[in-house]
């Protein structure tokens, strides 16, 4: 089986946002809540770069290890998923990501905060794959139609890269040798403990 | 054994008082999280919305029963 | 000795800087092809977590949470959580009831003695004082056990009852949770204004430790109102409380008065008070109702034995005495006003 993983190379984001926008329309998800969001740093400073973040499916996930109520899994593909069934809406999950991935339908901590919501890896959910009520909880399930997030797959300079982390790390690697530069897979060294060396 | 019993209804009280008035004053992220330009009414607790039919045909059609109604 | 070594790291700074300057134009400014190379002065991550222990920057998204991009405070939130927090709790409370135990074995009960029965009954705690305990204790049972669950929930009651009943039940417990946090809140407040005027620690509470609280030697040491064990346990409640009240405050308004790190410390410090709150009122728990024989009643009935009062808190009775049979001095069943 492969091991998902996304990869941002910020030397080709350009901030379009159109990852952002993929997504939400994708899984339908509401307003306020981003399962992917670009970040700019360094905004308007010469070497200004942008990523793409979202989920990244961590190795040894800091959310599923922390969450009261153990309502997270990892899938076969090492995507790690979540039943919003067993998800009481303590917010524990946000304060070990490291990335700012999981988000919930309200602000406030009061009795709960909702059913968390996060990137899927266009995988679903503990439900029956491509059934209804998958949909209505998790969005679609594009891995099992055999195809990849729809964020990656429609990025427009290809900086998203999504697919088994290996066939990733080389396509990024030949890149950088090609061009002679790379500011790095941003956050793999905080998600999966390794980085791409070059 | 009286002052336990009215200590208990007292907790008991405050406490559904206290959810009352704190889920007033609950925001929801679709309120908190958008500007005065977005028209948001109450997407409900599903991700699809409140005109989501769950009618779905085929595989990942999902998202062609909202926008088909 | 001192000058050689000087000018090797004179010499050594020289190399490096020199090294640096050499080596860096080779590498990063242009690329195999000669064009210029666009990330010379762009940002990367090992040197922006050199700055800062998190990379955050601007995001479109009326949400400032979102603009954090890597946050790795989040693993070491998580080893406290999920390896330290489980020991600390455990240890404390499991240490607290094996003492309880040790002590209850080896000591017995603090047995009534036959002197301090004398069948009149002197009023203790009124109606208010009762309800404030009592509205206080049980939220704070309730409380205990529902923050416990979410540290030992998924370890010792999720195999047994399985995921889904757990997650029900758990739910519950998080709205009793945030619920009853309120009145134990206002409990806590009361406390502090009906017993604090009793509560002012002053000389007769060091006389009462030197003597171990009438453990020590033969002669019961003298008491106001509270002994000095009981003033400890009245300032820890007051100080926990209002401790445990303002981080939990912080953690039901995530966000408003602090950034993500600055949450991930707060749960951390609630937790951690929490664990040695419980274990401490356990020991409350004992000594007002295994552990001594006649300490129950005022809290229940709020009215104690006038000989075991002149016992155990003799210069508070004699006050009362004072004040005259229409004081304190209540048939049964008639509550005071407040």
């Amino acid at each position: 089986m492969a091991r998902m993983k996304f990869l941002c190379d910020a030397d080709r984001c350009i901030e379009c946002n159109a990852c952002v926008t993929a997504c939400k329309n994708e899984h339908e998800v509401p307003w306020g809540i981003n399962r992917r969001r670009v970040i700019t740093l360094n905004d308007g400073k010469p070497g200004e770069r942008s990523v793409s973040m979202a989920c990244m499916h961590c190795t040894d996930a800091p959310c599923a290890a922390v969450c009261p109520v153990n309502c997270f899994y990892t899938t076969a593909d090492a995507v790690v998923l979540h039943s919003k069934d067993l998800c009481i809406g303590c917010g524990y999950c946000f304060y070990a990501c490291p990335f700012g991935a999981p988000q919930y339908p309200r602000v406030g901590n009061f009795g709960s905060r909702g059913k968390m919501d996060k990137c899927t890896y266009c995988s679903g959910g503990p439900e029956a794959d491509l059934s209804t009520i998958e949909y209505e909880k998790y969005g679609s399930n594009r891995l099992a139609e055999g195809k990849l997030p729809l964020c990656a797959e429609m990025c427009s300079t290809k900086a998203l890269l999504a697919g088994d982390g290996e066939m990733i790390a080389q396509i990024y690697k030949e890149r950088v040798i090609k061009r002679g530069y790379g500011s790095g897979a941003w956050g793999w060294k905080t998600a999966y403990r390794e980085t791409i060396a070059i | 054994m009286k002052a336990f019993a009215v200590a208990v209804l007292a907790a008991v009280a405050l406490a559904v008082g206290a959810s009352f008035l704190l889920g007033a004053n609950q925001k929801y992220a679709y309120e908190a999280f958008s500007t005065s330009g977005a028209r948001v009414s109450h997407p409900g607790t599903n991700l699809v919305g409140p005109r989501w039919t769950g009618d779905v045909t085929g595989p990942a059609d999902g998202h062609k029963a909202t926008t088909g109604s | 000795m001192r000058q050689p070594s000087h000018l090797g790291t004179l010499a050594m700074a020289a190399l490096v800087w020199a090294s640096v300057g050499l080596t860096q134009p080779a590498h990063a400014v242009n690329a195999p092809d000669g064009a210029p190379n666009p990330t010379a002065s762009s940002v990367n991550e090992d040197l922006l977590f050199r700055q800062a222990p998190t990379i955050g920057g601007r995001v479109s998204i009326p949400d400032a949470k979102a603009a954090n991009l890597i946050q790795p405070q989040g693993r070491e939130w998580r080893d406290f959580r999920e390896s330290w927090l489980p020991w600390i709790g455990g240890l404390a409370i499991l240490g607290m009831i094996a003492a309880l135990a040790l002590f209850y074995f080896t000591r017995g009960r603090i047995r009534l003695e036959h002197s301090e029965e004398s069948g009149r009954k002197l009023l203790r705690f009124n109606g208010f004082e009762r309800f404030t305990h009592w509205m206080t204790a049980t939220c704070f049972i309730v409380l205990g056990l529902s923050g416990l669950n979410y540290i030992f929930g998924k370890r010792l009651l999720m195999p047994l009852i399985g995921p889904d009943a757990f997650a029900a039940l758990s739910q519950w417990a998080k709205y009793a949770h945030v619920y009853l946090a309120w009145p134990f809140m206002l409990g806590v407040v009361f406390m502090l204004v009906v017993w604090v005027r009793d509560n002012i620690p002053n000389r007769i509470d060091v006389q009462w430790i030197r003597q171990g609280g009438g453990f020590l030697g033969d002669q019961h040491p003298h008491a106001e109102r509270f002994n000095a064990g009981q003033k400890v346990v009245f300032w820890m409640v007051i100080g926990f409380g209002f401790a445990m009240s303002a981080t939990g405050l912080v953690m039901l308004f995530p966000f408003a008065a602090t950034d993500i790190n600055g949450m991930q410390i707060v749960q951390g410090v609630h937790a951690l008070i929490g664990v040695v709150f419980i274990a401490a009122i356990l020991a409350h728990i004992y000594i007002g109702s295994l552990g001594m024989e006649g300490a129950y009643d005022a809290m229940g009935s709020g009215e104690v034995d006038l000989a075991w009062a002149k016992v155990h808190h003799d210069l508070w009775v004699k006050e009362q005495l004072a004040k005259t049979a229409s004081g304190p001095q209540l048939g049964r069943g008639q509550v005071p006003a407040e």
